[in-house]
């Protein structure tokens, strides 16, 4: 993480809505070659995170995006940067094949037969308007124009609310086999941590504006331990400052953050938090301070 | 340009009324003379007044294609800005290097010059498909008047003319619709005609005068008195209509109006506002 010139530069990022806060002087910085996943509850401001990061709103404070202003510069942002905003928002009047065409021809980077390629896997025939078209299909053909760009930065808004498991699973492994390699960078939004959880290379925390964590998963294992802990010794596991404790199942789970290992091992069974837990551990006790 | 061209090709794609419309009302036209049985006493009467019933005609064609294309114009205005964002596809075409200026510029092409274009096509072949039936069909040769290349010289030149100082003249109420379609979240005809309304009946209330009603009335209805020589005084002599049609624009009267230019000002910033909202909206 000491790439000298990150792809995704926040500083003190804030948007207004009216009275409403949708982003807080955020601060976070996405390097190249990651797959980031932007999580948080409804409302956190993720999705006003992106769309500032793509060019689609105004908004106050420092942000680059692969050395450009994105709201000034969204079209030139775009020769290199690219996003799904949700699925289905292909147009319903659009048949497959004009779909092609179109980008074909506004898009200096897109690989007419790589698209083409990857439709013809599926039974989805080109001469087909997008409206007649099943939300899983809407999804591939849309995934199928996306990563037929060689773009830097690839975004993606809650990709597959909507979809059922079949084709949430057919879009995640599009994305990671057949899209993903080291020159590119993905970020990716979901409420859904468990769907993303294994594909991530980095996880920031938004919630009510704020990033309440911004790290590496392979550091969240070094960072931060989740510790089972047996009634009689909450007491002293107390003393080492856990940040969030939660019962389940007759069990007390106590999350320590960058806490001596060895002083844990003796409270009890020391684990590495998953990145659902890690993240409800987190934005709940930034709720309680 | 490349950019621009698929831009307009897109809005073809989408909007097939833009060419299925006039040639629905062509169609109409070509049964309506294949199959009708109404006898206009002018086509049995002298060759001068025939001649004159030819030239009425044609434009009476011209004028059903202009009165659709208006309608529909200012529908496809209203729409065009604001259907993506309602079906939310705004941000898949956002997602592509296309700026949002020239999204705005090939709507307004489109509307200005494709859709007048189409319908001069589609008048035009009528016309001509009406004159061929006419001609089999009629007795006295009515038909082989409206064979008469000035005619249809005179027929082309005056549309021309008309889409030209269309364009300008009502550049303020184009610019409206444009900025009212980048705008509403919903109702767009509703917030098109509101404003204005409202205008006119704060004026009426308080002020208790009508400029503003003159003013809209003026623009909506005056295009011509500014466009075209007036007062014309329709008059046959000797077999010619006087003033002939080529004596009817006022090109000069027209772009020395002030009106003309005031208008235009106006409609440009409401253009410049509507790509300043299409940048900045992407929900309806």
């Amino acid at each position: 993480m000491t790439s000298p010139s990150p792809l995704i530069e926040a500083r003190g990022l804030s948007k207004r809505y009216g009275s409403f806060v949708a982003l807080n002087r955020a601060d976070f910085v996405v390097q190249p070659g990651r797959i980031v996943g932007l999580i948080g509850p409804n409302g956190a401001g993720k999705t006003t995170a992106l769309r500032a990061v793509l060019g689609l709103t105004t908004y106050e404070g420092e942000l680059s995006v692969l050395g450009r202003e994105p709201f000034a510069e969204r079209a030139l942002l775009m020769r290199e940067a690219s996003f799904i905003a949700d699925v289905a928002v292909l147009p319903a009047w659009l048949r497959v094949h004009q779909a092609i065409d179109f980008v074909a021809g506004v898009h200096p980077r897109f690989r007419r037969e790589r698209a083409v390629a990857m439709l013809a896997k599926t039974d989805i025939g080109t001469q087909r308007r997008i409206g007649e078209l099943s939300k899983g299909m809407k999804t591939m053909v849309h995934l199928a124009l996306t990563m037929a760009i060689d773009a830097r930065l690839l975004v993606l808004d809650e990709p597959t609310l909507g979809l059922d498991i079949i084709a949430r699973r057919s879009f995640y492994d599009a994305l990671v086999n057949d899209y993903m390699d080291d020159t590119r960078t993905i970020v990716i939004t979901t409420h859904q941590v468990e769907e993303v959880e294994n594909l991530l290379t980095d996880v920031l925390f938004i919630d009510k504006g704020h990033i309440v964590l911004d790290c590496s998963v392979e550091d969240i294992g070094a960072r931060y331990a989740a510790v089972e802990v047996a009634d009689d010794r909450i007491a002293a596991a107390r003393e080492e400052r856990p940040f969030y404790e939660r019962r389940a199942l007759g069990k007390t789970l106590l999350y320590f953050e960058g806490a001596d290992r060895a002083k844990l091992r003796g409270l009890g069974e020391v684990g590495v938090p998953s990145v659902a837990d890690l993240f409800v551990a987190k934005v709940s006790a930034e709720r309680a301070a | 340009m490349n950019d621009f061209v698929w831009l307009v090709r897109r809005e073809f794609w989408e909007n097939k009324a833009i060419w299925v419309m006039p040639a629905c009302i062509g169609a109409l036209m070509i049964v309506a003379t294949l199959f009708g049985t109404v006898e206009v006493t002018l086509l049995n009467t002298s060759g001068q007044q025939s001649e004159l019933a030819a030239a009425l005609s044609l434009l009476a064609v011209g004028g059903v294609f202009w009165a659709a294309m208006s309608i529909y114009t200012v529908w496809y205005l209203l729409d065009c800005l604001y259907a993506d964002r309602k079906d939310r596809s705004v941000l898949f075409f956002k997602s592509l290097p296309l700026t949002d200026s020239a999204t705005v510029f090939s709507k307004l092409f489109v509307a200005l010059i494709a859709i007048p274009l189409v319908y001069l096509v589609a008048a035009d072949l009528s016309a001509l498909l009406m004159a061929f039936v006419i001609s089999v069909r009629a007795r006295l040769g009515f038909g082989s008047i409206l064979w008469r290349p000035e005619l249809w010289l005179q027929q082309q030149v005056l549309w021309l003319y008309v889409i030209v100082t269309g364009i300008l003249w009502y550049l303020p109420i184009v610019g409206w619709l444009l900025l009212v379609s980048a705008w509403a979240k919903r109702a767009v005809i509703l917030q098109a005609i509101l404003p204005p309304l409202a205008i006119m009946l704060a004026e009426h209330l308080f002020l208790r005068s009508h400029a503003a009603s003159l003013l809209f009335r003026d623009r909506l209805l005056g295009g011509s008195y500014v466009a075209l020589h007036h007062p014309i005084n329709w008059s046959l002599k000797n077999g010619e209509m006087t003033p002939g049609v080529w004596q009817l624009p006022d090109p000069v009267g027209f772009l020395s109006s002030v009106d003309v230019w005031v208008g235009v000002l106006i409609g440009a910033a409401f253009i410049a506002g509507a790509v300043q909202l299409r940048k900045r909206r992407t929900d309806a």
